[in-house]
């Protein structure tokens, strides 16, 4: 009997071992940076423990992007220059590379498009959130930026097989490739996004920004803002081709959305008319 | 094996054979101009339609495709010799409300129409709107155009 396509996809994600994995000490430190009342010192010693996080981590802090002039040379030093916040960010780009910065075979997607689309968006999510004066949460923004497209690095194979039937749902149903996904292959890259996460113990809030980044207003009211700000930001970057695949732009940029973080015509069209600088900022961001 | 030079958004390359200029299109739209006889050309990729008080020339329609002719003049071309092709300016599939965010593809489309044909650049092929991002490979060794779009590519060839 001939297994059909939802099984397969299924019994994949269902299997830890299918699912990509990253260095354990990010999701605690991405736990413990959650926590407002961590001890700094405890966070230095955990990244420690990981040699290669560490000295990839010093190397980006004294990056164009992160760095604030004075040189970098321990973890401690890192923290307290730069935040937590940032650290934990600059924790990120570096465990996460190895997972995404890889050809998108069933997307189309080159080696290091996906890498560049996902920080950009970080990058612009960020952005947006500061200049909405959401201080607080634009680190999360930067994060979730970062790994909203991580489920595409296993569904791959699987759109690439059925993508004729996906696009075909695409055009005669009038539906999003996103949606065309989920019917077709039982699972949509979002959805797929939020198993790995869970494999890497990551919080909730970072869940939310993988499983709605494009359907912010089914996201839980409590989260909806931060996933409108990578939702949007990935819209954007999606118009100016940076990292834009076989699934085009076959996708809606969500009204709520717009409304939730306030933001005007005239923002949205600044945004997209500063992605060559957001590119050019991307090359600092090197390890 | 054919050299790429991939082309940034808002930036302009011009090469000679056997060199092929690359560029990925969102709505952005990619601008082609070959000179047949000497068998040089150039791309521009252009992100918006009209330049504004300090901008980079090169990141819109109006501004960038004189600078492309320029650069392409200077190497020797000939305007009578030159066409152009153009590809991309895709929109979203759905967009929230009235914003104007969601015309910029078409806008980009009409302007380059517009300023090549001011420049008396008559455009051989289009491969442009929709909601599909592209893969343009301009080669210059005889100036066809490749576009690659959701799976599928398509080549032309008329010079």
């Amino acid at each position: 009997m001939q297994i059909s396509i939802k099984e397969r996809v299924e019994s994949v994600i269902n299997n830890l071992d299918q699912l990509p994995s990253i260095p354990e000490v990010v999701g605690k430190v991405i736990n413990m940076v959650n926590d407002p009342n961590v001890d700094f010192r405890l966070i230095a010693q955990e990244i420690s423990k990981d040699q290669a996080i560490t000295t990839n981590l010093l190397k980006l802090c004294n990056s164009a992007y992160f760095s604030k002039g004075k040189e970098i040379t321990s973890l401690d030093r890192a923290i307290v220059t730069l935040g937590i916040k940032e650290v934990k960010d600059a924790v990120m780009v570096v465990a996460t590379k190895a997972v995404l910065n890889r050809a998108i075979l069933g997307y189309d997607l080159q080696r290091g498009m996906l890498w560049e689309h996902n920080l950009a968006v970080a990058v612009l999510a960020k952005q947006i959130a500061l200049e909405k004066k959401d201080r607080t949460i634009a680190d999360i923004a930067f994060t979730g930026g970062i790994i909203h497209d991580v489920g595409k690095t296993v569904l791959a194979l699987f759109v690439q097989s059925a993508f004729k039937e996906i696009l075909a749902k695409v055009e005669t149903e009038g539906i999003s490739f996103q949606q065309a996904e989920r019917s077709i292959l039982g699972y949509d890259h979002q959805e797929v996004g939020e198993r790995i996460l869970s494999k890497w113990k990551f919080p909730q809030i970072l869940k939310d920004i993988v499983r709605y980044h494009h359907q912010p207003e089914q996201a839980p009211e409590e989260h909806r803002k931060i996933v409108s700000y990578v939702h949007v930001a990935n819209s954007i970057c999606l118009m100016g081709g940076i990292g834009i695949g076989s699934d085009g732009l076959y996708h809606e940029l969500s009204e709520v959305a717009i409304k939730l973080i306030g933001i005007t015509d005239e923002e949205l069209n600044r945004f997209y008319a500063e992605i060559p600088e957001i590119v050019q900022k991307l090359k600092g961001l090197n390890f | 094996m054919d050299s790429i030079i991939n082309v940034g958004v808002a930036k302009i390359e011009v090469a000679t054979k056997p060199a092929v200029l690359r560029t990925i299109l969102g709505s952005c739209v990619g601008i082609c101009i070959y000179d047949r006889m000497k068998k040089v050309g150039g791309l521009a990729h252009i992100l918006l339609p009209n330049w504004v008080k300090d901008g980079v020339k090169e990141k819109y329609a109006d501004t960038a495709i004189p600078l492309l002719i320029n650069q392409l003049l200077k190497m020797g071309c000939t305007r009578e010799f030159m066409s152009a092709k153009i590809a991309g300016g895709a929109s979203m599939f759905r967009f929230g409300g009235n914003l104007t965010l969601g015309q910029i593809g078409e806008r980009n489309i009409e302007v380059a129409r517009k300023v090549l044909a001011e420049k008396n650049i008559p455009i051989v092929a289009e491969d442009v709107g929709g909601n599909c991002g592209r893969v343009l490979d301009f080669f210059l060794e005889d100036g066809r155009m490749k576009i690659k779009a959701a799976g599928h590519e398509k080549i032309y060839y008329k010079v």
